[in-house]
């Protein structure tokens, strides 16, 4: 039942629709796994302590930060990353809108931005300007003041350019 | 100049909403990154940093580090003891300490082994012996000659690391005759970047004799040079390449220690080397804003009319000098514009302490002061009774006109910004006429679209160089080493490239930057990139163009002068049927040399006096900003919500609407930041909040409703017309805000940021003297 | 950064879970969300050589009027339609924990026990280092009030205040059984930053109980912290209240968190409007008194005179608007 101290174990971690069996410790972090195990560099390391929302992903659907995940308690689960959420082929509605309203800068904060807004999206087809911002909000983003993304936001739920 | 009634051109790219070229990469998390970067074997450096503000260094005993198991190699500051800095004059950095510490956070070894569990684990058996020196957490004590002076090049056995003096004109005289003067003394926190993407560098030594550097870098350029200089291998052995940037704000544009450390670790293991920062690594590196104190006298006529400024400055260094001498000369000089002001003298002093180092941050050097400045003039218009937009458009300078430092103005269209803020605003049914705890203020600002003074090397070599390939695929392969950190530039490199040649966008392929093909661009910093990369890429675009309409010409028998470029196609003038395919242009012009190659390259005109320090903030062009703020403040708590910010801003005309929009934004949320919140907050020199929680970056609510006036003639010399709006935006910002809360309460608050228990407190103070919140005083 | 390596262990009942925890005691901790407990230990603040998972004990979820249980993500509680219209104040509180992905993976039962908060702590293991470490871990000495015996690190939760006023109970499992205590008393109030609570190390919260009562409450949580998200709180203040037809106060009771070691609750002051028909007069009465009474120190991003003059308006304010009573306008 104990996982031991440091001991690397056999798991299974269902990623963007694929079961992957890995062997990690009991320490491994979720987003340490994703981009050094799995080399899935979408998902960004901004703070390491949950403090900026660079490392969003989803687990069963919901976004969480993956810096604050141990990857052990969530075998089984399903795991998506941005890498899940892009189409095969061009931009989601949402990243469309992300490239078109501006709403990307440095991009380095974006991958968590999209994770985030795409499930508020898929929840709350309709929000409203501050539900929006209430669901960004632990997602921090340095260079656009946030408005172009609100704006990228509503302008994909209301269906417009 | 265009004749005042013609018509101004129009573009088919430039002035439109231009999204950028590679946010298809960053929406879906490809873009590339530092640390997205893995090369084979590579190992993992981590640094041991000084828990002492300041101490001498007796011993670091290495040995049982470098025995543990997983552990490649450990640096100490003796190997590379070279002096570097990002100006040549001021070289006090060394790659790890030498001799001493000089503050919390200061490098003094390095690791590089297998992971970065077993590098904190080396680390950890590192001995360090020293004897401990006076701290110097304030810079006062610093004016004075000290024991111990943090460096020894300090004026006189001071901290003074730089100290500038400047008058022109008669100040006093100014001052004996004035009708009124002001007195404004202002206390500012220092702040920081708080970019996301965290420093990350890699270096790989190859048994070529090269050194491969991949960085997190604004200036590419400034590395590639401090590299060759610290670690002695001539640059053209060195290739730096610059990967995606997550954010710089002025933060990643000196060259940084670790990015030397990373290199020298590899040349030592023969391996390469990653080094990450975690977040505190990023705040002790800081380079951010400089904790200030400033002490601000204006005196004016009758009308209003500046007669004279009188300004001291006392800077906050922390441990290097780093951009420190333009700081000093920044907080004078950039004081002055967008007005005229006939008589100024200046007493700059910026000293080292034993705090981490501050540096350029967006719209370096211009901000503590303009705030003081602003709120310093409503002051005075309140007391003449004169309206706060009359009394500055009475002092506007006026267009193609000379300051009495020498700068030279070209374009200015500072007063349509005063008018479109005012207008837009509805200020003259708002001003002094809201009800308590409601108030709009106004702040302006003015800053340097690109610095004349390169900082590394002759003025004879250009600023920006351009290079262009087009071959027979149709597409054209852009080098240049200006470092696009999110700004947008390589979107307007693309822009502008292919509004010249005429094609669409995505013929437009800009290289990564990559000094072994790159040609030299000095960086992204002092909001140069647009004017000057714009106009070096405007020259290469038309050079390459003409190439293709001399083939035209052979083509269709018309003379070139009579061709002229439209989508995808070269015509006639004056029988547009007549025209030729962009491709079959392209073709018939390769037909004896191959792929055509075209150059470009921008370097600004003469300018400035020619007394000591003339050169310091003197720029090609310069923007002009008017704002105005909405607040709304709880009187009861001092908690206070901006609501509104009508930002008029002169960046020329505007190249890209959709960057210029989110320059503004991004720059009205950082300079909230600083008025609202955000402090390196330190006890004596030790940095207590070193992390994304406790450093307190304003939250989407918080931000203001932001309507962008963008009513900027265009310049004469920028390209297409255009200026920076990179980080002039950021300015105005801060005293908008500070004067609607004195519209709102009544009270003028000076130091920053301005957190609700200091609006409180002022309220109180407001209060117990007996003030109303409305009235002169 | 890495956390040092550990034993995960992974229960899947609550009796699995508290026996394990008797004989792992004190070498361990419980991990629910890990939103608290990460950063630390990435901080190396305290760490354990043993983490219990709480993940798999299916007793601790679900959400009804009369039990939360102690592994219900605070993003679940905010949702709750009908836990939201019974309990205003537990959701008011609960949405304003740090952020939307904080609350996806943070818990109720690890909001009641999170850790207290201090600048002198919560740093870096080389941070703390270069300080000689202090009271609350690997040290024995305080930075913010300087001597030896007592921690002062805050009390930075969010519902606790919300729960206590309303006469919640936590369920607590244990070794040698189960029992109940009020949320109220749940923390320890002789002050101290580092015992916190009164379980012991063993015990595991199961679940958070209501009493019929308590959805005949009104409830509100006020919180001040200097960005509306991320923020742990600089002062929460809770309130609940019954008042007769005639507005006649039959119930009212105060928690305020966010100041000091633990959330405290002021019987004797709001015991005093039982009964009375409320004025703004003895509202502000009751408001200057719990001003008067606390205690914050300076540990915290806003100043403790001013978080302690806030706690006088955000009490009053709250009371005011909870028994409807006109404020004057100033």
């Amino acid at each position: 039942m104990g996982e031991g101290m440091g001991e690397s174990t056999p798991v299974r971690l269902r990623v963007n629709g694929v079961t992957t069996a890995l062997v990690c410790p009991p320490e491994r972090i979720l987003l340490d796994l994703l981009r050094e195990d799995l080399n899935l560099t979408g998902t960004k390391r901004g703070c390491d302590l949950g403090t900026c929302g660079c490392c969003t992903v989803w687990v069963d659907g919901k976004p969480v930060l993956s810096c604050l995940t141990l990857a052990r308690l969530v075998s089984g689960r399903d795991i998506t990353t941005i890498e899940g959420v892009t189409p095969a082929s061009g931009l989601s509605d949402l990243q469309r809108a992300f490239v078109d309203h501006g709403a990307t800068q440095c991009g380095f904060c974006t991958p968590g931005f999209v994770m985030t807004a795409t499930a508020l999206l898929r929840d709350h087809p309709h929000p409203t300007k501050p539900e929006i911002e209430r669901a960004i909000a632990g997602n921090l983003c340095r260079c656009t003041g946030y408005i172009k993304i609100v704006e990228a936001v509503a302008a994909t739920a209301e269906g417009r350019p | 100049m265009a004749a005042p009634d013609a018509p101004a051109p129009t573009y088919r790219l430039i002035g439109t909403r231009i999204p950028y070229i590679e946010g298809p990469l960053k929406v879906t998390g490809r873009a590339e990154y530092t640390d997205d970067i893995k090369r084979s074997g590579q190992l993992i450096a981590r640094l041991l940093r000084s828990p002492w503000p300041h101490a001498r260094l007796r011993s670091i005993n290495v040995e049982k580090a470098r025995a543990m198991p997983g552990v490649a190699a450990v640096l100490t500051g003796e190997k590379y003891p070279t002096p570097f800095g990002v100006l040549p004059i001021t070289h006090d950095e060394t790659a790890i300490a030498v001799g001493k510490v000089r503050y919390i956070g200061d490098i003094l070894a390095a690791v590089a082994a297998s992971d970065e569990a077993t590098a904190d684990r080396a680390l950890e058996a590192i001995e360090v012996d020293i004897e401990p020196l006076p701290d110097y957490p304030e810079p006062q004590g610093g004016t004075i000659a000290v024991a111990e002076p943090i460096h020894a090049r300090g004026l006189n056995g001071t901290n003074i690391q730089k100290e500038v003096v400047q008058h022109f004109g008669d100040v006093d005289a100014a001052f004996a005759k004035a009708h009124a003067t002001v007195r404004v003394r202002g206390t500012f926190a220092g702040v920081t970047h708080a970019f996301t993407e965290p420093m990350a560098t890699i270096a790989e030594a190859t048994p070529d004799g090269r050194l491969t550097v991949w960085s997190a870098t604004q200036v590419p350029h400034y590395l590639h040079r401090a590299l060759s200089e610290v670690l002695g291998i001539p640059m053209h052995r060195i290739r730096v390449i610059k990967p995606e940037v997550g954010g710089g704000f002025g933060g990643k544009s000196d060259p940084l220690p670790h990015e030397i450390i990373c290199a020298a670790l590899s040349l030592e293991t023969g391996r390469p080397v990653k080094i990450l920062f975690d977040r505190e690594d990023v705040f002790v590196t800081n380079h951010g804003r400089h904790p200030t104190k400033n002490d601000v006298r204006i005196a004016v006529d009758a009308d209003g009319r500046i007669l004279a400024y009188d300004i001291e400055a006392l800077i906050d260094g922390g441990a290097w000098s780093s951009f420190g001498t333009v700081t000093t000369y920044y907080n004078g000089v950039l004081s002055m514009g967008p007005y005229r002001v006939p008589n100024f003298r200046y007493h700059g002093r910026r000293v080292y302490t034993t705090k981490p180092p501050s540096g350029a941050m967006r719209a370096h050097g211009g901000t503590n002061i303009r705030y003081s400045v602003e709120l310093a003039l409503d002051d005075l218009a309140e007391r003449l009774g004169i309206d706060p937009f009359d009394l500055r458009e009475r002092n506007a300078l006026p267009p193609h006109s000379t300051t009495v430092n020498q700068f030279r103005i070209t374009s200015t269209s500072f007063v349509k910004c005063l008018h479109a803020a005012r207008e837009r605003s509805g200020w003259d049914q708002k001003y002094r006429k809201l009800p308590y705890g409601k108030g709009v203020g106004l702040g302006c600002g003015f800053y340097i679209s690109g610095s004349n003074s390169p900082i590394h090397f002759t003025p004879k070599m250009p600023q920006c160089t351009v290079h262009l390939k087009a071959d027979m695929d149709g597409g054209i392969a852009v080098h240049c080493m200006q470092a696009d950190i999110g700004q947008g530039s390589n979107t307007l490199l693309a822009a502008i490239v292919a509004e010249v040649v005429g094609v669409d966008l995505d013929r437009v392929h800009i290289m990564r930057v990559d000094s072994d093909v790159s040609p030299v661009d000095i960086g992204s910093y002092s909001s140069r990139v647009t004017f000057m990369m714009g106009n070096a890429a405007r020259q290469a675009a038309e050079s390459l163009r003409d190439q293709l309409i001399r083939a035209a010409s052979r083509l269709t028998g018309y003379p070139p002068a009579q061709l002229e470029v439209a989508h995808e196609k070269i015509r006639v003038r004056h029988r547009p049927d007549i025209a030729v395919d962009y491709l079959a242009a392209l073709h018939a012009a390769m037909e004896r040399t191959g792929a055509l190659l075209a150059t470009g390259a921008y370097n600004s005109p003469p300018m400035g006096g020619d007394f000591k320090g003339a050169r310091a903030g003197t720029a090609p062009a310069y923007s002009f900003a008017a704002y105005v703020a909405q607040v709304d403040v709880d009187v009861e708590t001092g908690v206070y919500r901006v609501e509104k910010v009508w930002a008029a801003f002169d960046c020329g005309r505007v190249l890209n609407r959709l960057a210029v929009e989110g320059q503004i934004e991004g720059s009205i949320h950082m300079g909230l930041g600083q008025m609202m919140g955000e402090a390196m907050s330190y006890r004596g020199a030790r940095l207590m909040n070193p992390s994304l929680l406790d450093y307190k970056i304003p939250m989407p609510q918080q931000m203001p409703e932001v309507e962008c006036l963008l009513v900027g003639d265009d310049d004469p010399e920028g390209p297409f017309g255009g200026k920076e709006a990179g980080e002039g935006p950021l300015i105005a910002t801060l005293p908008a805000v500070g004067n609607a809360l004195h519209d709102a309460v009544g009270v003028r608050y000076h130091d920053l940021p301005v957190t609700p228990d200091k609006v409180l407190r002022g309220i109180e103070v407001r209060e117990q003297s007996g003030r109303a919140w409305k009235g002169v005083g | 950064m890495h956390l040092d390596p550990f034993e995960l262990h992974r229960p899947s009942s609550v009796e699995e879970t508290v026996s394990l925890a008797g004989r792992l005691a004190p070498a361990f901790d419980y991990i629910a969300g890990g939103t608290d407990l990460l950063p630390n230990y990435k901080m190396r603040l305290n760490v354990r050589p043993n983490l219990i998972a709480l993940e798999d004990v299916s007793e601790l979820r679900g959400i009804s009027l009369d039990r939360v249980g102690a592994m219900v993500r605070l993003g679940e509680l905010e949702t709750d339609p009908a836990f939201g219209s019974a309990y205003r104040g537990v959701v008011e509180a609960a949405a304003e924990v740090a952020t939307p992905l904080v609350r996806a993976s943070g818990t109720v039962g690890g909001n009641l026990l999170v850790e207290t908060r201090c600048f002198f702590f919560n740093q870096s293991f080389p941070w703390r280092k270069s300080l000689g470490f202090c009271l609350k871990a690997d040290g024995d000495k305080c930075h913010v009030v300087p001597q030896k015996e007592k921690c002062y690190a805050t009390f930075s939760g969010d519902l606790a205040p919300t729960l206590a006023v309303l006469d919640a109970e936590v369920e607590v499992a244990g070794p040698d059984g189960r029992r109940r205590v009020p949320v109220a008393s749940l923390y320890d109030a002789s002050g101290d930053g580092i015992q916190r609570h009164h379980l012991r190390p063993s015990e595991l919260i199961v679940a958070v109980h209501f009493p019929p009562e308590a959805r005949t409450l009104r409830g509100s949580y006020r919180k001040l912290r200097i960005r509306p998200s991320f923020d742990f709180p600089e002062l929460g203040v809770a309130v609940a209240a019954r008042q007769s037809a005639d507005g006649g106060v039959e119930r009212l009771a105060l928690s305020v968190g966010g100041l000091e070691t633990y959330p405290r609750r002021f019987d004797d002051l709001t015991r005093r409007l039982v009964g009375e028909r409320p004025t703004i007069a003895k509202v502000r009465e009751l408001a200057d008194a719990v001003r008067q009474l606390v205690r914050p120190v300076h540990n915290t991003a806003l100043a403790p005179d001013y978080r302690r003059k806030m706690a006088g308006v955000y009490v009053r304010r709250s009371v005011a608007e909870i028994l409807g009573v006109a404020e004057e306008t100033r």
